[in-house]
């Protein structure tokens, strides 16, 4: 075996015979270990926090992928599956180096059945893609992530993501119905599949949402829900974000469940109008975009309730999208609300607290607090219906004392968040950013059933190292190391 | 303690916790969660020298914030108790657990209670938002919350769902809800062909209107329905319902359509049924799974689109049937002249073989006692039987809850069928 002399940082660095073998395996095609090339695997989502892999690879088959994880088990050395890097909580961030699988080339459709309702899919296929596919034939993929045009059904698997359309139609868990997984000894085990009600432990719920550290799944069998009838797409328009929060509140609280219920406020709609124009008035203090679906018979009486309950609140004006291309435009700037926080400032850490619903008031004002208190400007676009905030902390990373400002600001929301009930995560996931809320969220016997739970799925703890719970709680894992990489990278 | 009967109550989730501790330091007696005792008779029988836990005392709706459409109960609480709670604020639950009156919520996650609605509303695992369980050594964990999305954490909720009380005894579920829709109605239609049927359903995936349960029947189980919910029912071989709710707007209109499509697809006449009149048809229709004094139940679930030949075939095999016909799960009861274990089998063992050949499983839910050797509960294996007796292990390696009831009892099963040949 080649040098395996520990690396400055203390981890080990993958030995030359295993990248032999992974050429091997892979063609050299599929295997990425030149250091400026890792350098766009240093991180994902969430830029706060570096570390790059040893090696990525790129496999195209199940077998590839079980083969890698046999040949990583052989050599003790960690490894962690990424889908396109999306997420925000540092879900990819290879914690102590290792082998980062990329399962981007295994992207295919591989079955549609209407008739049946499901789609068997790869996972590195990407979320809006398999929705486009299905354009035309009456039904669609439910979960609707707002970077559904570059996340993968795999790593909505993973983080089990939501998205503004979930309020109504529920989350990724809801919406599977099989897996394929690569365990973490390399085996390969289904679970669940396209029969629904199956007798035995639902390790396709168990699954989902466990970020990467039960296996790596290698087929996806989701379920498809028919379109909606009819839908109409409003806009409600609001002097103060109270009177914005407590609308929504009354909307959910009449009964109504709208298919979407979003917010964003004055600093968000700042930007988006400068990106795509939509005709947001910069004046107002926040919007709440609504969307309710059913029947065409009822959606304008839905539609009349929802007018009328903002109207009592306190609405300078409710909008209706007029046409295909308004509503579509109005989605636009809502999903890629983020692409246009660019113009707002060079770097940004999106929270991903939850409150119960009628929490929301007390939330939002607790957020303007914090940030005049630290010092940081916060905006704001959320799934507000479900009571799932993403407070957007603008910052400079290569400013560290606003690094630090940045960080107190957050802890302080999601400790607001749990004390009124709520959890740090709705969507986006523990990753490694919110480890250490794990202990303040559940108890120590909490975390060990869980971490028992892990022992079923991942012995050894070699897949996906450091992720999810705040100790290792496997052996044979002395060398990965558990300390913030990034916070050196963003210095 | 537990009294002179062996079983136990108690009366407070620390109370339990504490009996559990000590029965893991001390006996170690094999401990049995009892709620409503209408899921016991399910799978493999109870280790005679169980303790029952009973959860008929923590009865406590902990928290019910209706404004944010969540409600938090202990496990002993009734579900129809749950649901009157609910009504009175527009709301409930759109899961249909058998015999309300005495399931409680937490046998009923721990079965997977479900009916008719699964169709419109999914399942409990899509409502169980959050969990408090105790281990069979008396630790209490939680899992989930009390908000309606969360990902901290490994989701142990949907573990819990359908575990059949043997991973950890279910104390506290907290459950996401829905408003409570004003009106519903239900159209009966019957018809001689199970092709017929077939295109229907086909055409009825894609219809407009959006029914929440599309059931399909065999002429005993019609009958039985018939008889209970005292309403004049379209008579013939097969009979097919749909259901639909919402405001009365939204309900006239889907009535109307399909009304339509009924006719379209074949039915000589169609009987609606409404609003309160239609309350005893749910009831019956969620209940006719538990099979009253039938010798053998059983419950296949396969690919939705094969579940009409599945119901011709139970049918020749003079097995009574229900079928939730948009889902492909399927309740059926073999007659009262079955007489033994080896007579059953050969009624099941096509139908098994049809269901798993359609992608899916046939177990047998309930069985004479004495029978459960001779016939194969569980079916053959999944690939992911290994996985979960891992998981079972891990939260049980002594096997102290609910013994022999589970997924290791079905390895168990195989393993010695398996040096029988």
């Amino acid at each position: 075996m080649a040098s395996t002399q520990p690396a400055p940082d203390g981890t080990v660095p993958v030995a030359t015979e295993l990248l032999v073998r992974f050429r091997r395996l892979l063609g050299d095609d599929g295997v990425l270990a030149a250091e400026d090339e890792l350098v766009v695997y240093e991180c994902d989502g969430y830029v706060v926090e570096k570390k790059a892999p040893d090696v990525v690879l790129f496999p195209t088959t199940t077998e590839q992928v079980s083969e890698i994880v046999r040949t990583c088990n052989e050599f003790d050395v960690p490894f962690v599956p990424r889908g396109a890097g999306t997420s925000l909580a540092g879900g990819c961030l290879p914690v102590g180096g290792g082998v980062m699988i990329s399962l981007t080339r295994m992207k295919s459709i591989l079955e549609v059945n209407l008739q049946d309702r499901y789609a068997v899919v790869q996972p590195g296929l990407v979320n809006l893609h398999l929705t486009r596919h299905l354009a035309g034939t009456g039904f669609h993929y439910a979960p609707d992530p707002s970077s559904q045009g570059a996340c993968t059904i795999g790593g909505n698997v993973a983080t089990n993501s939501g998205g503004p359309h979930t309020l109504k139609y529920g989350v990724t868990v809801n919406h599977v119905l099989g897996l394929e997984v690569v365990m973490p000894d390399g085996q390969v085990v289904e679970f669940g599949g396209v029969a629904e009600g199956l007798a035995g432990y639902d390790l396709v719920g168990l699954f989902v949402g466990s970020e990467g550290t039960f296996g790596i799944c290698t087929q996806v069998t989701v379920r498809l829900t028919r379109n909606p009838d009819a839908y109409r797409t409003l806009l409600g328009i609001f002097e103060t974000v109270g009177d914005a929060t407590q609308a929504i509140s009354q909307i959910i609280a009449a009964g109504i469940v709208p298919a979407a219920l979003e917010m964003m406020d004055q600093g968000i709609i700042e930007a988006v109008e400068a990106a795509y124009g939509f005709g947001f008035p910069l004046d107002a203090a926040a919007v709440v975009l609504i969307e309710v679906d059913g029947l065409e018979v009822a959606v304008d009486d839905e539609a009349e309730r929802i007018i009328r309950l903002c109207r009592e609140q306190g609405a300078r004006e409710v909008r209706r999208a007029e046409t295909e291309q308004q509503r579509a435009l109005l989605w636009k700037c809502r999903k890629q609300a983020f692409g246009a926080i660019g113009r707002l400032s060079p770097s940004y850490c999106t929270q991903d607290g939850v409150v119960p619903r009628t929490k929301l008031p007390e939330i939002l004002e607790f957020i303007t607090d914090a940030g005049e208190r630290h010092g940081v400007r916060i905006v704001n676009v959320f799934h507000a219906g479900d009571g799932n905030i993403h407070p957007i902390l603008l910052f400079d990373e290569r400013d560290e004392e606003q690094i630090a400002r940045v960080f107190r600001a957050s802890d302080e929301i999601l400790g607001k968040c749990i004390d009124l009930g709520g959890s740090v995560t709705g969507e986006h996931g523990i990753g490694v950013e919110k480890l250490e809320f794990m202990e303040r969220l559940f108890t120590e016997d909490d975390l060990d059933v869980m971490a028992s739970v892990r022992m079923a799925f991942n012995p050894r703890g070699s897949c996906s190292p450091g992720k999810m719970l705040p100790t290792a709680g496997a052996c044979g894992m002395e060398h990965i190391e558990r300390s913030h990489p990034g916070k050196q990278a963003a210095s | 303690m537990p009294d002179n009967t062996g079983e136990m109550v108690p009366a407070t989730i620390p109370e339990l916790g504490r009996w559990l501790a000590a029965n893991a330091k001390g006996d170690r007696r094999p401990v049995l969660p009892v709620g409503g005792r209408t899921s016991l008779g399910f799978g493999f029988p109870a280790d005679p020298a169980s303790v029952e836990v009973a959860t008929s005392r923590l009865d406590r709706v902990v928290d019910y914030p209706a404004r944010d459409m969540t409600v938090t109960v202990e496990a002993g609480c009734r579900m129809s108790a749950i649901q009157e709670a609910l009504k009175m604020e527009g709301q409930r639950l759109p899961v249909d657990v058998p015999l309300a009156h005495r399931a409680t919520i937490g046998g009923a996650v721990a079965s997977d209670a479900g009916g008719p609605r699964r169709f419109g509303f999914g399942t409990l695992r899509d409502y169980v938002i959050g969990i408090r369980c105790a281990t069979v050594d008396g630790r209490l964990f939680k899992a989930g919350g009390r908000v309606v999305k969360n990902v901290a954490g490994y989701d142990l909720c949907k573990l819990m769902v359908g575990s059949g009380g043997s991973l950890a005894f279910v104390t506290e579920v907290t459950l996401k809800l829905k408003p409570l829709p004003t009106s519903s109605a239900m159209g009966w239609a019957c018809f001689d062909s199970g092709g017929t049927v077939s295109d229907l359903l086909g055409d009825l995936s894609t219809s407009r209107a959006r029914p929440v349960a599309i059931e399909l029947l065999g002429p005993k189980a019609a009958r039985q329905l018939t008889a209970e919910s005292r309403q004049t029912l379209p008579v013939g071989p097969l009979l097919l319902g749909v259901a639909v709710e919402g405001d009365p707007v939204e309900v006239e209109w889907q009535v109307d359509v399909l009304d339509r499509e009924l006719r379209a697809g074949g039915a000589a006449d169609v009987t609606w049924v409404r609003d309160a009149d239609t309350k005893k048809l749910w009831s019956s229709l969620t209940d006719y799974q538990l099979g009253g004094e039938s010798p053998v139940s059983i419950r296949a679930c396969l690919r939705p689109s094969r579940t009409v030949d599945f119901v011709v075939a139970a049918i020749d095999a003079g097995v009574a049937v229900q079928a939730h016909a948009g889902n492909g799960v399927i309740h059926g009861h073999l007659p009262d002249e079955t007489i033994d274990a080896t007579t059953a089998e050969e009624m099941i063992g096509p139908l098994r073989e049809l269901a798993v050949k359609s992608g899916g499983q046939l177990v047998v839910e309930r069985c004479e006692s004495g029978w459960h050797d001779a016939l194969s509960i569980w079916g053959p294996p999944r690939g992911d039987w290994p996985l979960m007796t891992s998981v079972k292990r891990q939260f049980d390696p002594e096997g102290l809850l609910s013994p022999g009831r589970g997924i290791e009892a079905a390895m168990q099963q195989l393993s010695v069928d398996g040096m029988d040949q």
